[in-house]
């Protein structure tokens, strides 16, 4: 059978219409312009793209080690402490970028990226706990800009008896202040702590976070953490 | 479109597929539709948490070992003055103590019949867990131990215990020199409190009683203590490993940890199995009230849980009433 077909393919040369080679590839170049402008990715075409999320870092205190050891080397493991810190560091503060900093983010309610810091169990909670772990399904409705503030970090690590860390506790008090589409500003606070453990890399086991938001002044022009977009 | 030649017909629909596919492929054409939550901009605080307490249906139960030793003696060759069941249901979040009173005259496997405070002498912990197993018909999931010593500076690590001192004790023998009230004690004054027998009317039976009353102090702190600060737990969990001598692997501990969190300690029941002094071949011994002990026994194994019926009076009551 199958040298037939190759006979006959290669005997019958047949002539493609111009349109089904021109017009699938205006139609997909159409749709994917489409498809850009409405998610408003870097790319659009269509009214611009959301500017990039504003620069952020915690100011991260000294780590403390637990140790369970009897006979352990604190110094050893302070610095073993340090280390830890330094290696979730980057993670809290992608996880309040994605949350509360990222206008592509909380302009269209995607918040997909802040649970990838969680284990699954903890995970399936924090997405129930939307409106408190980020700045909300609505917050693109409400707030033209989001601006990082004075944040903090301070870290525990528990050590087992062999003195390999187990498990972090990291404090956390993030500070932002948002401009609604009215001109008025809210203070946003995050203040908590964050279990994590080694689960494929450090991950949130267990969370306990609260929200104080309050009415707050504009930031005065001096003392403006305001990011611009080529920041 | 019945208008159109067939072989546009073709090529209009192989377009159409063709970003349609593209679309699929990219991604949604439009957002997701938003979530119905009311935004949190009412500035009311708001409070998220996950603590991954144990949930399951099966008991728990620790056998929690105090051994005599002083400071240069090692914890599993001497003998056990204390011996408590810990029973945890984590499906309802409660617990159960029952303490069983040292000089129990029971039988110790592949020893005989002798005081249950040697069995940690002839054989370390795992023959305590065997004897107590032996006797309730109980299934010990951990023990833990602790000496003097170490008891001293695990309640020194978390700052000392707030503990209600039901009645007032004054005991030269273990220097219990308290007024009745809430008051914190400190490692040496929480040992002395456990120690205490001298004073009490009904002796090694109270005491247990308010060894019991040590681990609710003791789980009340802590749940008080996490929902303050929940960093404090880490300080409690390596306390515990630090001084303590356990089968339990320190994420098992943490696992406890974080179920001890979730126990209403005001609705843990402190029992100890009751029964009546004697003496046999010259030692001094307490023998068990048998049908007592079954009942205690088969109350827990159901649920791990000791319902008020069967919580048997407390061996204080004199002090208590008075």
């Amino acid at each position: 059978m199958t040298p037939n077909r190759v006979q006959r393919g290669s005997n019958k040369k047949r002539r493609v219409p111009l349109a089904l080679l021109i017009v699938p590839v205006v139609l997909v170049a159409i749709g994917v312009a489409i498809l850009l402008a409405l998610r408003g990715g870097d790319g659009a075409i269509i009214g611009g793209g959301d500017e990039p999320a504003p620069p952020f870092d915690f100011i991260v205190k000294p780590a403390a080690a637990v140790p369970t050891a009897p006979d352990a080397d604190e110094t050893a493991l302070s610095a073993s402490a340090e280390e830890v810190a330094q290696e979730i560091t980057p993670m809290i503060d992608d996880l309040y970028t994605n949350a509360y900093l990222d206008p592509s983010n909380w302009r269209h309610d995607d918040y997909e990226e802040v649970f990838t810091a969680f284990a699954p169990d903890a995970a399936a909670t924090a997405e129930q706990s939307l409106e408190t772990l980020t700045l909300g399904a609505t917050a693109g409705d409400v707030f033209d800009t989001v601006d990082p503030g004075k944040s903090k970090l301070s870290y525990q690590v528990l050590f087992d008896p062999d003195g390999e860390p187990d498990t972090a506790v990291v404090s956390v008090i993030f500070r932002a202040t948002a401009e609604r589409k009215n001109g008025t500003y809210l203070a946003i606070v995050s203040e908590g702590e964050f279990f994590l453990g080694q689960i494929d890399g450090w991950r949130i086991t267990a969370f306990d976070v609260t929200r104080e938001d309050h009415e707050t002044h504009p930031p005065s022009p001096s003392a403006s953490t305001s990011a611009s977009p080529s920041a | 479109m019945s208008m159109l030649p067939a072989r546009r017909r073709a090529a209009l629909l192989v377009a159409l597929v063709a970003a349609w596919v593209a679309g699929s492929a990219l991604g949604a054409t439009q957002p997701a539709g938003r979530a119905s939550a009311a935004p949190l901009f009412q500035l009311e605080p708001a409070h998220a948490e996950y603590v991954p307490v144990l949930d399951g249906t099966k008991p728990i139960y620790v056998l929690i070992i105090g051994s005599d030793a002083r400071p240069d003696q090692a914890v599993e060759s001497q003998r056990a003055d204390s011996i408590h069941i810990l029973s945890i249901n984590p499906a309802e979040h409660r617990a159960a103590i029952v303490g069983i009173p040292r000089d129990a005259y029971v039988e110790i496997p592949g020893v005989g019949q002798n005081k249950i405070n040697t069995a940690l002498f002839y054989g370390g912990p795992d023959l305590v867990v065997q004897t107590v197993e032996q006797l309730t018909d109980l299934k010990m999931d951990y023990w833990a131990m602790t000496g003097f010593a170490s008891f001293e500076q695990m309640v020194d690590d978390v700052d000392g215990l707030v503990v209600d001192v039901p009645f007032a004790m004054n005991d030269e023998a273990s220097r219990a020199f308290f007024d009745p009230g809430v008051q914190r004690l400190d490692g040496d004054n929480a040992l002395a409190f456990a120690r205490n027998r001298h004073d009490l009317p009904a002796g090694d039976f109270g005491r247990s009683e308010n060894q019991g009353r040590l681990m609710v102090a003791a789980l009340a702190q802590l749940k008080k203590e996490f929902n303050k600060d929940p960093a404090r737990m880490l300080i409690w969990a390596a306390s515990f490993v630090r001084n303590g001598t356990t089968t339990l692997a320190l994420d098992e501990v943490l696992d406890l940890a974080f179920t001890g969190t979730a126990i209403n300690a005001n609705k843990v029941e402190n029992a100890v199995f009751p029964g009546g002094t004697g003496m046999v071949g010259g030692l001094s011994v307490v023998t068990l009230n048998q049908e007592t002990l079954e009942k205690i026994s088969k109350d827990l194994a159901d649920d791990g849980l000791l319902k008020k019926a069967n919580v048997p009076p407390s061996p204080n009551e004199p002090l208590l009433g008075g």
